[in-house]
């Protein structure tokens, strides 16, 4: 459901706080609606995992190395 | 062939008619920028136009195919570029207020290979801000508008670049892909839109939206012309982290080939269900998985992991890399973002390390659940790209980010290269669409499904032009 517009949400408050964000007012409601969006994905993200499943491919030392030797 | 149908010559046809004599270079160029002069301003598909580098493109191209210097199937060939992709000398905007006066010193990989290939640089295309926030008004320069009636959104990010090919102001153009940003607008557009594999065609020098998702690919008139573009901006780069070590590939030669003996996937459960899905779009996949059928493909239906799944995965790995490549802007320059970009940049805030890390651990699930399971059963999969044709404008609210009813995103989360393909029309004269999925650097098997379903849908209907060009004639 759509937030109203005096509608505020403490957890989301100290997030933004947090992260130095100022957000105009009229632009809250859309940014409460998004961030209920993507609080309401996170228990897909969450369940049992294989060992195949560790990110560590997101650092490969070759790719930081190759571009000196290229 | 008389001038008013340069616009629709194939890449292939043009590039012999520039090596016979019979076109050239500054010809075809002189009448696209014509051309753009009268529809543009209905349009708004490009930012900035670079005519004076435009006509010297040509010149040189007609002088060195005189001379007998052949750079290639580009060569001489217009071509344009997502304004989010460094042009060097050339401003690059990223369609923001922030980047307004950006002029960069250097092309990216992408600008100077079509360059090195000889093409012929026409101008820069309007994108969603930072490739993520729009349709907006409140950005320095316009949305782009559907040709097929301009009522109706393009699709984004790569909005320039789906209009400025559906108006055949070019036959190619560049675009950028994270989570549908080609595909999208290929399929509201009514154009072909490949994103490649992850790692086929460099990134560097392309504003980034998500590091691991962020993909470069053309939008095409065709899938011949797809294909040309792709094998020229294909190959490793050491300079782009994500690059793939593996040799360029041949997208052309067997392109004609047809489909007979391939097994294609059809995975409903992804669409059957989805929010938006319209009737139009659910025939015209299942008429088009009875045509491959007919043509000798193996049809089957397959299961793939819910696509709920793959579009958190996907969204959240997004919103925390594009958040991080943004934070200081947002934090000390927030008012200078539109609307749309600040609001769905800025839940970006709220995520965790530890969800952007469930996030990848769930993404090597999925794409081991289509690669190991679903693409070893079949060679390639059918699925729905747009779920009907573009929204209105006037249907997309204003106070926020708008649904998007497309099914992009689960390749981006793979990294599979996916082609999003014309199927038909809807009965108000839109564009639908279907996507072709194919293992990871089978480019040229997937382009091959894809030249099949351009023949296969060719022959659904009567040939048709954006509404645009029939009032512009």
């Amino acid at each position: 459901m759509d937030p109203s517009p005096e509608e505020r949400d403490a957890e989301l408050d100290l997030l933004l706080r947090r992260g130095g964000l100022t957000i105009p007012p009229e632009r809250y409601p859309a940014i409460l609606l998004g961030y209920r969006e993507i609080q309401a994905m996170m228990p897909l993200l969450r369940g049992p995992r294989t060992a195949a499943s560790e990110p560590a491919g997101t650092y490969v030392l070759d790719t930081v190395t190759r571009e000196r030797a290229a | 062939m008389s001038t008013p149908d340069l616009h629709d010559l194939p890449i292939a046809e043009a590039g012999q008619q520039l090596r016979d004599g019979s076109l050239t270079s500054q010809r075809l160029t002189r009448h696209l920028l014509d051309r753009m002069a009268t529809l543009e301003p209905s349009l708004h598909s490009f930012v900035l136009v670079t005519e004076e580098r435009a006509m010297a493109d040509a010149t040189r191209a007609d002088a060195e195919l005189a001379a007998g210097t052949d750079r290639g199937p580009m060569h001489g060939i217009p071509y344009a570029l997502k304004d989010i992709y460094d042009t060097a000398g050339i401003r690059t905007t990223c369609h923001s207020k922030l980047l307004i006066e950006n002029i960069p010193a250097k092309d990216s990989v992408v600008a100077g290979k079509l360059a090195g290939a000889g093409g012929v640089l026409l101008g820069k295309l309007a994108t969603h801000e930072f490739a993520l926030g729009g349709p907006s008004f409140d950005l320095p320069f316009p949305p782009a508008r559907n040709p097929w009636n301009t009522d109706h959104i393009t699709g984004g990010s790569s909005s320039g670049s789906g209009a400025a090919v559906a108006a055949r102001l070019v036959r190619t153009a560049m675009g950028s892909d994270t989570g549908g940003s080609i595909r999208g607008p290929a399929a509201y557009c009514g154009t072909v839109g490949l994103k490649p594999t992850y790692g086929l065609v460099s990134r560097r020098g392309v504003f980034p939206l998500s590091y691991t998702l962020d993909h470069c690919g053309p939008l095409s008139a065709s899938v011949e012309d797809a294909a040309i573009t792709t094998e020229i901006i294909a190959g490793f780069d050491a300079s782009d982290p994500a690059s793939a070590d593996r040799p360029a590939p041949n997208l052309r030669k067997g392109l004609r080939d047809g489909v007979a003996g391939l097994r294609i996937g059809v995975p409903r459960n992804l669409y059957k269900d989805a929010e938006g899905l319209a009737p139009a779009t659910v025939a015209a996949l299942d008429r088009m998985a009875n045509d491959l059928a007919a043509a000798g493909a193996v049809v089957q239906e397959i299961a793939l992991p819910d696509y709920a799944l793959f579009n958190a995965c996907g969204r959240v790995i997004l919103i925390a890399e594009a958040y991080a490549i943004h934070e200081d802007n947002l934090r000390s320059r927030p008012l200078d973002f539109g609307e749309l970009l600040l609001m769905r940049m800025a839940v970006g805030a709220t995520i965790s390390a530890a969800d952007y890390i469930q996030a990848q651990r769930l993404r090597r699930e999925l794409s081991e659940a289509v690669n190991r399971v679903a693409l070893r059963q079949c060679d390639l999969l059918l699925t729905a790209c747009a779920l009907g044709p573009a929204p209105r404008f006037a249907d997309y609210p204003a106070d926020r980010p708008g649904p998007m009813h497309i099914q992009t995103m689960p390749f981006n989360v793979t990294g599979n290269p996916a082609l999003s393909m014309p199927a038909g029309f809807s009965d108000t004269g839109l564009p639908l669409s279907a996507q072709l999925v194919a293992r990871p650097f089978e480019e040229a098997l997937l382009l091959r499904a894809g030249y099949a379903v351009e023949q296969i849908v060719a022959a659904w209907d009567t040939p048709r032009s954006p509404a645009l060009l029939a009032e512009a004639a």
